[in-house]
């Protein structure tokens, strides 16, 4: 038994390659808890993160810095009555979060975190995601329809044009990227996996290839992928002031958070598609300038000083706390909070473990700045009115999207371009 | 259309000034919300909140000479005070006195107007209650001081 786990932690391929049904659902298992605790976390940091951009607290009363607030929040929606409206379809009403979360979740198939660390690696990866992610909208409106009230019905149309726009836009934002797997080596890949080999293979993110190509294409997705989650700034499909709360109104209690919890893991999972194909996946950074085996064993040690890093925090925190007897318990927590991150980073500390993980910290890495991004957009950004979203999804994006995606294919094939017109000329 | 606001669209620069905006914001010296119950607010000197009335800290007496001032500069005519004279001393003593706190308004114009500096408007601003009842303050209850009625379970 202890042959087999050790036999394959140090195999280099993904449980789907290997064909072991039993890593795959292990796999399976920690993907899923690992995006429902991300979730979790993302509920704390988007309250917390906001109340500071807009010179608040935020949650500060459940447990230290309010770190208890998303589990006493879940609690209270757990037990909260479950309400289904007397003239809504009661059918596709129970069904619509329940296909919303399974999309969200089902993206995360292929999500390489690591050489090793996916569940497989399909050689049509981005296709299935890409596939499987806009089947949300599906969820979307028949949760806007079943519900039989007139908030829900006009959030979930408006949810439904705006992903049908903004898909083509990511959609050639995304070629170019695929196009871009293809050249030196000579075949294009559609693995997400393959992707980042690519990447590797070719010595540079595709966000600095062929610059400003490859930034241009990465913006063009950063903007579709904002639209595609329905966050601010278009996060019409939900606008508090016009439609109270969108395709969700009518839900209450657990079923709205499968919904909340669909909305994150969709906002990680394009995440990780724009990590995946522009930022170089589980890639280090700086792995040309800084290269061989001295700064590889600094970056390596990265993982385990952040969290460190973050313990040293926390105690710091405690130290900072009001010295009052009402706050004594919540100080302890903080301590006992910091101790728990300084021992996750000793850990990562061992070298066995330091290996094999590194991987995964930096793919979580790139993906958490992406959702500090979305953090701060909401933050800063006014909501957009509706045609203007439609002005910017079909006059602006689109014809950039082309634009790169032309000008990517000629500056790639430019040397045969060029022999072809000599030839021509000759 | 000129070429700088072009520009500036395109490269989304009024966009990434408001992001910056957000970032400062998130530092510690921004910040202004405090943690009511367990950070105490700063109270001005000149705020005017509970009534008061002083005694003399050496022997413990009222200082009210019942001059009645303050129930005449009162706009709502919420105090009452009642005394006479006291045949020993001949100093008029306070018999009772009433501040009817649920209809003040704080404007002070009572301690300007008393000539001994026995009512005095201090700092205190924890004066709700549960019930109407203890908003009349007598004698006893002005001389104490407020009492913040703490919120049980």
């Amino acid at each position: 038994m202890l042959d087999a786990v050790k036999n394959y932690l140090n195999s280099s391929v993904t449980p789907g390659e290997a064909g072991s049904q039993l890593w795959a659902t292990v796999y399976i298992v920690a993907i899923t808890l690992g995006v429902s605790v991300a979730v979790i976390c993302m509920n704390w940091l988007e309250r917390k993160i906001l109340a500071h951009m807009q010179i608040r607290l935020g949650p500060m009363r459940v447990g230290p810095h309010g770190l208890l607030q998303p589990i006493a929040d879940a609690l209270k929606l757990l037990i909260k009555e479950d309400i289904i409206p007397a003239n809504a379809d009661k059918v596709v009403f129970w069904s619509a979060p329940v296909v919303v979360t399974m999309t969200a979740f089902t993206t995360f198939l292929v999500v390489p975190f690591g050489r090793t660390h996916a569940v497989t690696d399909m050689n049509i990866g981005v296709l299935f995601m890409l596939g499987i992610s806009s089947l949300g909208v599906l969820g979307i409106i028949m949760a806007g329809w079943s519900s039989n009230s007139h908030y829900p019905l006009m959030g979930s149309l408006r949810s439904s044009a705006q992903m049908v726009s903004y898909e083509i836009a990511m959609g050639l934002a995304i070629v170019c990227a695929v196009l871009m797997t293809s050249l030196q080596t000579g075949t294009g890949t559609l693995s997400m996996i393959g992707i980042v080999e690519a990447q590797s293979a070719q010595g540079t993110w595709f966000i600095f290839k062929f610059f400003p190509l490859g930034f241009v294409a990465f913006g063009v997705f950063a903007i579709a992928m904002i639209a595609e989650t329905n966050r601010a700034p278009f996060d019409l499909p939900e606008a508090e002031s016009e439609l109270v709360a969108g395709f969700h109104t009518e839900y209450s209690g657990f079923r709205w958070s499968l919904f909340f919890l669909a909305e994150y893991s969709a906002m990680l999972a394009v995440s990780s598609i724009a990590v995946t194909l522009w930022l170089g996946g589980w890639l280090r950074p700086f792995a040309n300038t800084l290269s061989g085996s001295a700064w590889d064993l600094a970056f390596s040690l990265i993982p385990a000083l952040s969290f460190l890093a973050m313990g040293a925090g926390c105690f710091l925190g405690t130290i900072r706390m009001p010295k009052i007897i009402q706050m004594r318990v919540q100080t302890i927590g903080l301590g006992v909070f910091g101790a728990l991150l300084a021992l996750i980073g000793l850990t990562l500390l061992l070298p066995g473990v330091r290996e094999r993980v590194q991987d995964i910290y930096w793919f979580v890495a790139k993906v958490a700045c992406f959702m500090y991004l979305y953090i701060w957009y909401r933050g800063t950004f006014p909501r957009y009115r509706f045609d203007q979203l439609m002005k910017v999804g079909w006059k602006v994006l689109l014809p950039i999207g082309l634009a790169v995606l032309i000008a990517t294919a000629v500056v790639g094939l430019r040397q045969e371009l060029w022999a072809a017109i000599v030839g021509v000329l000759q | 259309m000129s070429v700088t606001p072009l520009l500036r669209k395109v490269f989304l620069v009024d966009l990434l000034k408001g992001m910056s905006v957000t970032f400062h914001n998130q530092s510690e010296k921004e910040r202004i919300t405090e943690q009511y119950p367990l950070e105490r607010p700063v109270i001005f000197e000149n705020y005017r909140g509970q009534p008061r009335l002083n005694t003399n800290p050496d022997t413990g007496e009222s200082l009210c000479i019942v001059c009645n001032l303050c129930a005449l500069a009162c706009p709502e005519q919420l105090i009452t005070v009642k005394g006479e004279r006291n045949p020993v001393t001949k100093r008029k003593e306070v018999v009772s006195w009433t501040y009817d706190l649920s209809r003040c308004m704080f404007c002070g114009l009572c301690a300007e107007a008393c000539s001994t500096d026995a009512l005095e408007l201090t700092q205190d601003y924890e004066l709700a209650l549960y019930s109407r009842d203890g908003m009349v303050l007598d004698q006893a209850a002005l001389e104490r001081g407020p009492e913040p009625v703490r919120y049980e379970r």
